[in-house]
C-alpha cells in the first residue's frame, strides 16, 4: 500500500517535471531524463541553477559538474599535487599563491602586480610579492561571474557577464578601488555561459567571447560570437559567429590574429564531439556552432539542413570533454627554443564524461597558417581515477622571466612552472 | 596485518594531542556563533539555523558565500569577512562533529503526513538523503528550525538565496505554493 502510494506520487512528479516535453524516453519513471525547454527567452533570462542538466540522454544519464573544496586545498593536499604532476625534463612546477579561490583568468598590472578573476565567488584578488612572500588580497567582491580581465594604461579592467569595468589607476588604489566606470554594456546578461575572457590584441581592442545560454539550440542573436571591443572608446564589432562556449584565446604574436579555445556541446557521448581550438582568418567567419561541430559532425536535430563544408574548419580538435579554457602563444626565452610561439592550453577537464580527461596542460605546435596542427601533453596529474580531481588548470600567462603561471579554480591557486638545463 | 594496526594506533595517538589543542582554539572561536546559533550548536533564536550536525562542506561553502557577499546576510557578513580558509575548515569540522537536533514530539503529525508528500512529490531526498541529515554541500533538513526551513524556502522561492554552483533548490522552491512550505519545513523539522 506505502510503495504503491509512493509510486503514483513519483509517477505524478515525473509528469509535472516533463509537462510540455516529450516523456518518450523516460524510462525509469521515477528518474526521468532532465529536460528543459531551453529555445525561450524565459529559459535564458531564468535558467534553473541546473540548466547545463536539461538535455541529459541514457548515455551520459546522471553525469553532473562536479564541486570542489570550499576553501581551496590545503598546503599539504598542494604539495600532494606537486608531487603529482608529471612535467618535460628539465621542467617543474611550484605553489606560486594559494588561497586564491576559484581563481580564473590572471594579467599583470605594469608594476608587478598579478590580477586574478574568479567565477561564482565574485571576487576579484591582486597578489603582490613582498620579499619572496606572496601576498593575496581580495580587492573587489560581489560581482556577478567576473572570469575575465585585462590590464591597459595603467587600468584594471574586468568583465562581469554584461559590463566591461575600468578602474583606472588600479595598482596605487588596490585598497580602494571603488565601483569603476562601465566603458561597454551592450551584452545581454544571461548567466548561462555568460562567463567571460579577455585577449588584448595591438590596437588595445578587446576579443571578448558570448557564449549561448544554454547547451544547444538556436542561439539568441547577441551571443554565439566573438566581438572586437575598443575599451576606450566603447565601440564594437562582431568578429566571428558560430561559436560555443570559448573562455580563452590569444593573439598571434607572428601574424595579429585571434585563436580560440572553444568547448563543444554536452550529453551526446563520451567521445563525441570534440573541442577545439580556432583561427580567425578573416573578419565575419562562422565556425559552425550549433550547426556542425568538430568540423565535420552534423548535429542531429540542429544541423537543419547545413553542411559542415559551409564553416570555418577548427585547427585542431582537441578531444571530447577536454574543456580547453585560458591559451597562451609562448613568447618567453627561457623554455627550450622548439617552444617559442607554440600554444600553451589550460584544459578544465571533463563533467559530462564517465571517464575523465583533460585537467592537464596541452601544448600545441603550430605554424601561422594553422596548418598540420599536433598537439602532445605538457602538464598531467590533476586527476584521479575516473572521476577525481586534485585540481583544474583553466588560465596560462607568462611571466617576465619566461616562466608561466597556471590559475587552477579547484585547487584556489597559481602555480609557476619554469624550465633549467641541467 | 598487526603491523599496520599497530601503525594507524600509533598515529592516532600522535594526533591527540594536536587535535585537542587545535579544538580548544576553535572552541573560543565558535562562542562567537554559540550568541545566535546556540549552545552545542542548537539554535534557541527564531530564524537562525542550527548548525549542529550540518555536513563539513555545507558549512564551510556557506561561509565562503557569506565571506564572498555572494550569501548576503547583515548579521554574518562582518564576521564571516574576518575569516581565513583555515578557520572556515575548522568550523566546518567543528559544528558537524556536533551532536544535531532531534526531532521533539510533533505537535501536528496530520500536517507531517502532508509534509511527507510534498517531500517524496519535489524528491528532497534525492539530494538531502533518506534520513535528510544531508551530505556533502547539502544541508542537514532533519531537526532544523522549523520557521527557519519556512524562511529559507521562501529565499530560495524569492530568488534571494544562492546555492552552490550545482544548487536545485531555487528550480524546486519557485514551484512550492504557501501551503506546501508550510507543511515540508514542519514533517522536516519532527522527523526522525
Amino acid at each position: 500500500m506505502t510503495s504503491m502510494f509512493h509510486r503514483s506520487v513519483l509517477a505524478l512528479a515525473a509528469v509535472a517535471l516533463l509537462a510540455g516535453t516529450s516523456i518518450g524516453n523516460a524510462q525509469d519513471k521515477s528518474k526521468p531524463l532532465k529536460k528543459y525547454e531551453s529555445g525561450t527567452k524565459e529559459f535564458w533570462t531564468h535558467p534553473p541553477d541546473d540548466w547545463f542538466l536539461g538535455d541529459e540522454t541514457e548515455a551520459q544519464k546522471g553525469l553532473a559538474p562536479p564541486s570542489g573544496p570550499p576553501t581551496g586545498a590545503s598546503d599539504a593536499e598542494l604539495a600532494n599535487i606537486i608531487k603529482k604532476v608529471k612535467l618535460p625534463p628539465g621542467f617543474k612546477m611550484e605553489v606560486y599563491a594559494s588561497g586564491v579561490l576559484a581563481a580564473r583568468q590572471m594579467a599583470w598590472g605594469d608594476k608587478g602586480t598579478l590580477f586574478v578573476g574568479s567565477f561564482g565567488l565574485g571576487n576579484v584578488y591582486a597578489i603582490k610579492d613582498n620579499g619572496g612572500k606572496k601576498e593575496v588580497k581580495t580587492i573587489l567582491k560581489g560581482l556577478n561571474m567576473p572570469t575575465g580581465l585585462a590590464f591597459r594604461d595603467g587600468a584594471l579592467y574586468v568583465i562581469a557577464v554584461d559590463k566591461l569595468i575600468r578602474y583606472d589607476n588600479a595598482e596605487a588604489n588596490l585598497d580602494k578601488l571603488g565601483d569603476g566606470k562601465v566603458v561597454y554594456d551592450d551584452m545581454p546578461s544571461y548567466a548561462a555561459h555568460g562567463w567571460k575572457y579577455i585577449a588584448v590584441d595591438k590596437d588595445g581592442w578587446f576579443y571578448i567571447p558570448f557564449g549561448p545560454p544554454f547547451n544547444i539550440g538556436i542561439p539568441p542573436t547577441s551571443v554565439s560570437q566573438i566581438r572586437r571591443v575598443d575599451p576606450k572608446t566603447g565601440n564594437a564589432e562582431i568578429y566571428a559567429l558560430g561559436v560555443r562556449n570559448s573562455v580563452g584565446g590569444d593573439v598571434d604574436p607572428r601574424t595579429g590574429k585571434y585563436w580560440f579555445t572553444e568547448n563543444a556541446r554536452d550529453w551526446i557521448s563520451d567521445d563525441l564531439p570534440s573541442d577545439k581550438l580556432n583561427m580567425i582568418n578573416k573578419i565575419g567567419e562562422h565556425f559552425g556552432y550549433p550547426y556542425c561541430h568538430q568540423g565535420n559532425l552534423p548535429d542531429d536535430k540542429f544541423a537543419m539542413g547545413h553542411k559542415c563544408s559551409e564553416f570555418t574548419p577548427p585547427v585542431l580538435n582537441l578531444g571530447a570533454h577536454v574543456a580547453p579554457l585560458g591559451m597562451k602563444f609562448y613568447t618567453g626565452d627561457q623554455f627550450p627554443a622548439e617552444y617559442k610561439n607554440n600554444i600553451l592550453i589550460a584544459e578544465h577537464g571533463s563533467w559530462n564524461r564517465h571517464k575523465y580527461q583533460g585537467g592537464r596542460i596541452m601544448r600545441v605546435i603550430v605554424g601561422p597558417d594553422g596548418k598540420n596542427a599536433k598537439q602532445e601533453v605538457f602538464a598531467s596529474g590533476w586527476i584521479e581515477g575516473d572521476q577525481g580531481y586534485l585540481g583544474r588548470p583553466d588560465d596560462i600567462i607568462l611571466a617576465k622571466d619566461g616562466s608561466i603561471l597556471v590559475a587552477d579554480d579547484w585547487a584556489g591557486a597559481i602555480y609557476r612552472i619554469s624550465y633549467s638545463k641541467k | 596485518m598487526r603491523a599496520v594496526g599497530f601503525g594507524i594506533l600509533y598515529a592516532t595517538l600522535l594526533f591527540i594531542p594536536a587535535q585537542a589543542a587545535d579544538n580548544a582554539a576553535i572552541k573560543e572561536k565558535a562562542s562567537v556563533c554559540s550568541g545566535c546559533h546556540g549552545e552545542n550548536g542548537i539554535s534557541q533564536t527564531e530564524n537562525i539555523p542550527s548548525l549542529a550536525g550540518q555536513p563539513d562542506q555545507f558549512i564551510q561553502w556557506q561561509l565562503v558565500f557569506f565571506r564572498a557577499g555572494s550569501r548576503k546576510n547583515d548579521q554574518m557578513k562582518p564576521i564571516a569577512e574576518e575569516i581565513t580558509n583555515e578557520e572556515i575548515r575548522s568550523f566546518g569540522a567543528y559544528f558537524s562533529q556536533m551532536t544535531p537536533p532531534k526531532g521533539a514530539e510533533d505537535t501536528d503529525p496530520d500536517l507531517s503526513k502532508k509534509g511527507a508528500q510534498v517531500a517524496a512529490g519535489r524528491r528532497c531526498a534525492a539530494c538531502h538523503t533518506d534520513s535528510f541529515a544531508g551530505t556533502k554541500g547539502v544541508a542537514r533538513l532533519a531537526g532544523q528550525r522549523e520557521e527557519y526551513l519556512v524562511k529559507a524556502l521562501h529565499d530560495y522561492k524569492a530568488g534571494q538565496r544562492v546555492g552552490g554552483g550545482v544548487a536545485a533548490m531555487a528550480d524546486v522552491a519557485y514551484h512550492m505554493s504557501d501551503e506546501e512550505i508550510t507543511s515540508v519545513s514542519h514533517y522536516l523539522a519532527y522527523f526522525k
